[in-house]
């Protein structure tokens, strides 16, 4: 696992070729910038105090070269780091959403993930551009200290270690402006959490006339955050003013010694007029360096939270063993033990259709977390062909079993991408996969037919065509092993019906179809049915046969 | 890597000028800030000419031939600069932030504010993306752009003026000269004002939809974990996060082809002032001293000029933004007094027929009376518009044709908060909200105290469970935290009504989506919840059609049948073959 030192510094390994190019031309640029002072003064000496017109002409000549070297520098140098900033932050945001979509022990909210794959994903990344910054102001600074050695070595000596040590001294605040930053961050992050999770719940909300007390919890979180983000503008300010403050003694410092010297007949008036150019062209660079600590500080935050979020322990659903060839695809239970389940025995065949009844939720929950792979047994095994589900490869489990969730719904695009997100099938296959899922009604439904627009989630459906949709798409992608949840809640008796006979008609093939659902109308088509009570399995038989059970009845009848 | 990229009609974004207006009236909220940290920034800028000119005092000294005393008045005039010049601007960025960081969260409020208040359609249709991004990458950049231009402003514009001041006062024609730069700038900053405004705007709506996809695969990541789909996921993210990088990378390309007009306007300038001194000193106009002072002033105007040209890179730059944010917060405000309704509770549908894509109607003259304290199930095949009665009926949506009254006043001239308030609704979309179940209870009713919760609790059958968790109330559900079973999660909706206690109720599917006996807890609680109030049960359960007072039938946006369930069942026509198909009779 990454650090968040390794998160940080990331971007400038990963980005050498253009930071190579970037830094030298930025560098050419600080040093261009520098030189325009120096010019105007040889422009002065050589042209307008002698009044000779070639040599005025020659340095003007030159200054134009320069202003060319400086500003095509620029634009290229950050043109340069820009672009490996945009590639980093484009990078860590794909990290970031390849983090979210895997299964995590503690999940976040989807606000809170867009936070990190954006706010903080840019902050890190702006180190690229800093880098550049920061050397070429150390490379500026170590220049006017060569400069000023062949003048005056004492005063060369005071500005090569009294830069650090200003810079040093900004460094007091930037812990304060770290620390400020990564809570303003996570106060911003979980602001956005609580939005996305307030617009998933618009339905509910505008159901209840909530939306002010909604609007409400989320002003009172903004008004968290935004004080927090005062504060960090406040330790900003520290770090302007402390800055400001230090390179202002800095500088007196340098004009009190450059002036004695003159005074004193060291100096000539023109390297004092030199030096005094120059001390004040520093100032600069010293700025920029305390401004960069304190951005240093803040991409060092973000880096910490992506840290976090990065490293979380997600669930990996891996293993070293393959499933052997011939085999058939049969899925059992044995012994099976959660929190909520008791030594369950299951068996699901190839072709065959099994309900499962629980008679509390819990139990249905556990075992669907049993062949998700989100709960792990205590105790007993869940098998495919033989192989445990914990040591199954990742690439047998996905091109074997289909587990779908009871809230699963249609991604955006139109009814046939949501059935067929690849366009792979042939007509034949489609046309049995809606006519099995009682799907052609909702193609009836709509003018466009298959091609009508489904918006993300399925929102623009009814509850029922969402449902049929989901079912479709599980058909379609035809799995060995195919596990329903409660497939039909939102579907009336007719059409349930049609889907009932539609999973009978289809139990020739080789999926082995395993359906956990209370409703009588599935059970009736199933081979066989497993009746769990109380998280142990009571009995294994027909629907019709368990049905002369009253406890049984109790529990499936409507 | 889609198949179809629908046109998502994203929320409205403000004119210009509709912006300026809002940021004009928020700032004025808060003169005394704003004003402290203008003064502030001004004084950081002051402070920052003093050491330039005590270091000039310095050298004439020096030239003058004085002794090392003759320092000490220069020397301690740059540390007073440099110590007020701190703690000016230490007090400027912390003034700054107090003045603008407010005016920004209440734009972020508001924006979520008035989303929520839109309607549920028009949302879903825009996205979740559009909202997140307004609220998350265009206040940042706003923040970013106003931290950057205001103290830039200030300053440069303070030093410009101290400085070409002293530029003039040397020798007009000097000033002049310099002045005569003033063109190469207008016309860098002609080319750059059009050509930003577009591709800045691009960007933004590129980060939309960057958000969206962001948006939507982190919420249904589940359904996209099971069905092995993360690849396509990702690489839309891939797809929109790369637009956006590319549109980033052209709005930068653009501004470094600003700074390079910068340079030559500077360029020009310099040598033109250069040649004005090369000639007038020739002349015997002016000295050398001066023409050097004159083209030394004008070499330290590059910066507060070019402070001042990048500033409208952050006006562009957060103008894309802020007219994105003021297009939603400009919505009109939704009215917050709900009148009571004094009439006996009757529930009217007159003539309803519903589009919600133009030229596709799903309901077709639907006439239905709910009589105050009668409960009225309706039922019919999936997709039959029974959802589409219940939000009409509701008030959560408008009819296109036909009316609604409720009480016997037409629904679309009542407020909003006056139907919300009469009518709660528990819709087929279940949802946790993350937190607390104590917040989760509360947002019907923010005021209600702990035993108000419990009892409403109690009256769906929850308070068992509620209160043998650990933290009770305080225990936190939603994505993370304790996991709320189907069953539980409706429990607690329909616990929301009890709180909201309104004459009408609409229950759509609420008992579905739990398991035969998990729904027939949910039952006893819808049935409690309906007790005395009139009620629209929507149910694919029939039992929820058998217990009402009257049952209406719907097909393909039609009532077809209506009367008792005893009545219907003896027709025979299509409530009768429902019920056999589900009771398995
Ligand atoms: N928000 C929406 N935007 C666009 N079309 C919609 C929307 N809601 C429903 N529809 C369409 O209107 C028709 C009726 O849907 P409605 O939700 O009223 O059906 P329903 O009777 O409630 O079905 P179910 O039993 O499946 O919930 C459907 O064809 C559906 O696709
Ligand atoms: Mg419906």
């Amino acid at each position: 696992m990454r650090t968040s030192r390794q998160i940080l510094f990331g971007p400038l390994t990963r980005n050498a070729g253009l930071i190579a190019c970037g830094t030298p031309l930025i560098v050419l640029w600080q040093l261009c910038e520098a030189l325009v002072p120096v010019m105007i003064g040889v422009t002065i000496d050589v042209g307008v105090e002698t009044g000779d017109l070639g040599p005025f002409l020659l340095s003007c000549l030159a200054i134009a070269v320069i202003f060319t070297f400086l500003s095509y520098g620029y634009r290229f140098g950050a043109t340069f780091m820009n672009r490996a900033v945009q590639l980093e932050s484009h990078r860590i945001r794909l990290e970031v959403a390849g983090q979210a979509v895997l299964p995590a022990d503690d999940p976040k909210l989807a606000g809170e993930w867009l936070s990190l794959a954006t706010a903080d994903a840019d902050k890190v990344s702006l180190l690229v551009r800093q880098f550049g910054f920061t050397v070429a102001s150390v490379v500026t600074v170590g220049a006017t200290a060569v400069y000023l050695a062949r003048t005056d070595v004492t005063l060369a000596l005071v500005i090569l270690f009294g830069v650090p040590i200003t810079v040093g001294i900004t460094q007091l605040v930037s812990p304060v402006v770290a620390r400020r930053t990564e809570r303003e961050q996570a106060a911003i992050a979980r602001v956005a959490g609580l939005g996305g999770d307030l617009v998933a719940g618009l339905r509910p909300i505008k159901g209840i006339g909530a939306e002010d007390a909604a609007s409400g919890r989320y002003r009172a979180s903004s008004r968290a955050a935004r004080a927090s983000s005062i504060v960090t503008a406040r330790s900003w300010g520290y770090m302007t003013g402390l800055t400001t403050v230090v390179s202002g003694l800095f500088l007196a410092v340098v004009a009190w010694l450059a002036g004695s010297k003159a005074m004193e007949g060291d100096l000539t008036l023109g390297e004092l007029v030199a030096i005094v150019g120059l001390t004040q062209f520093l100032a600069e660079p010293i700025a920029l360096l305390g401004a960069l600590t304190a951005q240093f500080a803040a991409s060092t935050a973000s880096a910490r939270r992506l840290h976090t979020a990065l490293a979380s322990p997600v669930l990996i659903l891996d293993g070293p063993d393959r499933l052997p060839a011939g085999v058939p695809r049969e899925l059992r239970l044995r012994r099976a033990t959660t929190s909520s389940l008791t030594e369950v025995d299951l068996t699901c065949g190839p072709g065959q259709l099994v309900a499962v009844v629980c008679d509390r939720p819990a139990s249905a929950d556990s075992l669907i977390g049993l062949l998700d792979g989100s709960v792990r047994p205590d105790g007993g095994a869940v098998t495919i062909a033989g192989v445990d589900l914990r040591s199954l490869a990742a690439a047998d489990r996905r091109a074997t079993l289909l587990v779908v969730p009871h809230e699963a719904s249609p991604p955006e695009g139109t009814i046939r991408t949501a059935i067929d997100p690849d366009g792979t099938l042939d007509p034949a296959t489609l046309d049995e996969v809606l006519t099995a899922s009682a799907g052609h009604d909702v193609v009836a439904a709509h003018p466009d037919g298959l091609d009508h627009a489904v918006r993300s989630g399925g929102s623009s459906l009814s509850g029922g065509q969402r449902q049929r949709l989901t079912l479709a798409r599980s058909l379609a992608v035809a799995p060995p092993v195919l596990v329903l949840r409660d497939p039909t809640t939102a579907i009336d008796a007719v059409t349930e019906q049609q889907i009932a006979t539609g999973l009978q008609s289809r139990l020739g093939r080789d999926t082995a179809t395993l359906v956990v659902t209370t409703s009588p109308t599935l059970l009736a088509a199933a081979d066989h049915v497993v009746w769990i009570r109380e998280g142990r399995v009571v009995r294994v038989a027909p629907h019709h046969v368990l049905q002369e059970d009253p406890r049984y009845r109790e529990e499936v009848l409507r | 890597m889609r198949a179809h990229d629908p046109q998502r009609e994203l929320l409205p974004i403000a004119s210009g000028r509709d912006t300026a207006r809002l940021l004009v009236r928020r700032f004025r909220r808060r003169p005394a800030v704003a004003a402290l940290a203008i003064t502030a920034f001004l004084l950081t800028g002051a402070a920052g000419i003093v050491a330039p000119r005590a270091l000039g005092a310095i050298v004439d000294r020096v030239q003058a031939g004085g002794d090392s005393g003759d320092l000490t008045v220069p020397v301690l005039a740059i540390v007073v600069a440099a110590a007020v010049g701190a703690v000016a601007a230490a007090a400027a960025v912390a003034a700054l932030a107090q003045a603008t960081i407010p005016v920004l969260a209440d734009l972020r409020e508001d924006v979520l504010d008035r989303s929520l208040h839109l309607d549920s359609g028009q949302l879903e249709k825009a996205g979740t993306g559009d909202v997140m991004a307004r609220v998350g990458d265009d206040v940042r950049t706003v923040t970013d752009s106003l931290d950057e231009a205001v103290p830039l402003l200030l300053t440069s514009l303070t030093a410009i003026v101290f400085t070409a001041g002293g530029l003039f006062a040397l020798d007009w024609r000097l000033g002049l000269a310099g002045a005569l730069a003033v063109p190469g700038y207008v016309t860098a900053l002609r080319w750059y004002l059009p050509r930003s405004g577009p591709v800045y705007r691009a960007e933004r709506v590129a980060q939309g939809e960057r958000a969206e996809a962001l948006m939507s695969t982190l919420e249904h990541a589940p359904t996209i974990r099971a069905f092995a789909r993360e690849a396509p996921a990702l690489g839309e993210i891939d797809r929109t996060s790369v637009n956006a990088r590319e549109l980033a990378l052209r709005t930068f390309w653009v501004l470094m082809r600003y700074g390079a007009r910068m340079n030559r306007a500077e360029a020009i300038g310099v040598v033109i002032v250069l040649t004005a001194g090369f000639v007038l000193v020739r002349e015997d106009v002016v000295t050398v001293g001066a023409a050097t002072a004159a083209a030394l002033y004008f070499h330290r105007l590059f910066n507060p000029i070019g402070g001042v040209l990048f500033v409208f890179d952050d006006v562009q730059s957060a103008g894309a933004s802020l007219t994105r944010l003021a297009g939603v917060a400009l919505l009109p405000e939704h009215d917050d007094r709900a009148e009571a309704l004094g009439a006996p509770a009757r529930l009217e549908l007159r003539g309803v027929g519903h589009e919600w894509e133009p030229g596709t109607p799903v309901l077709h003259g639907v006439d239905l009376v709910v009589e105050p304290g009668e409960r009225v199930a309706v039922v019919g095949a999936s997709g039959a518009g029974k959802s589409t009665v219940a939000a009409i009926a509701a008030g959560l949506a408008s009819p296109t044709s036909g009316r609604t009254f409720l009480s016997g006043r037409a629904v679309d001239e009542l407020g909003s908060a006056t139907v919300r308030r009469h009518v709660a609704v528990v819709s087929q979309e279940v949802h946790v909200f993350t937190g607390s179940l104590r917040e989760n209870l509360s947002l019907a009713a923010p005021q209600a105290d702990d035993e108000a919760l419990l009892a409403a609790l109690e009256v769906v059958g929850a308070r068992r469970w509620v209160t043998s968790l650990p933290e009770g109330l305080d225990t936190r559900v939603g994505s993370f935290g304790h996991a709320l079973t189907s069953a539980q999660a409706q429990q607690l909706a329909l616990a929301r009504v009890v709180l909201l206690d309104p004459p009408y109720v609409v229950l759509d599917e609420a008992t579905a989506e739990a398991g035969s006996s998990g729904a027939r807890d949910l039952e006893v609680a819808a049935s409690q919840i309906v007790r005395g109030r009139t009620a629209l049960v929507v149910a694919h359960r029939l039992t929820q059609a058998q217990s009402a007072d009257r049952v209406v039938v719907m097909d393909h946006g039609r009532i077809v049948e209506q009367g008792t369930h005893d009545e219907l069942v003896a027709t025979g026509g299509r409530y009768a073959t429902l019920w056999h198909a589900w009771s398995g009779t």
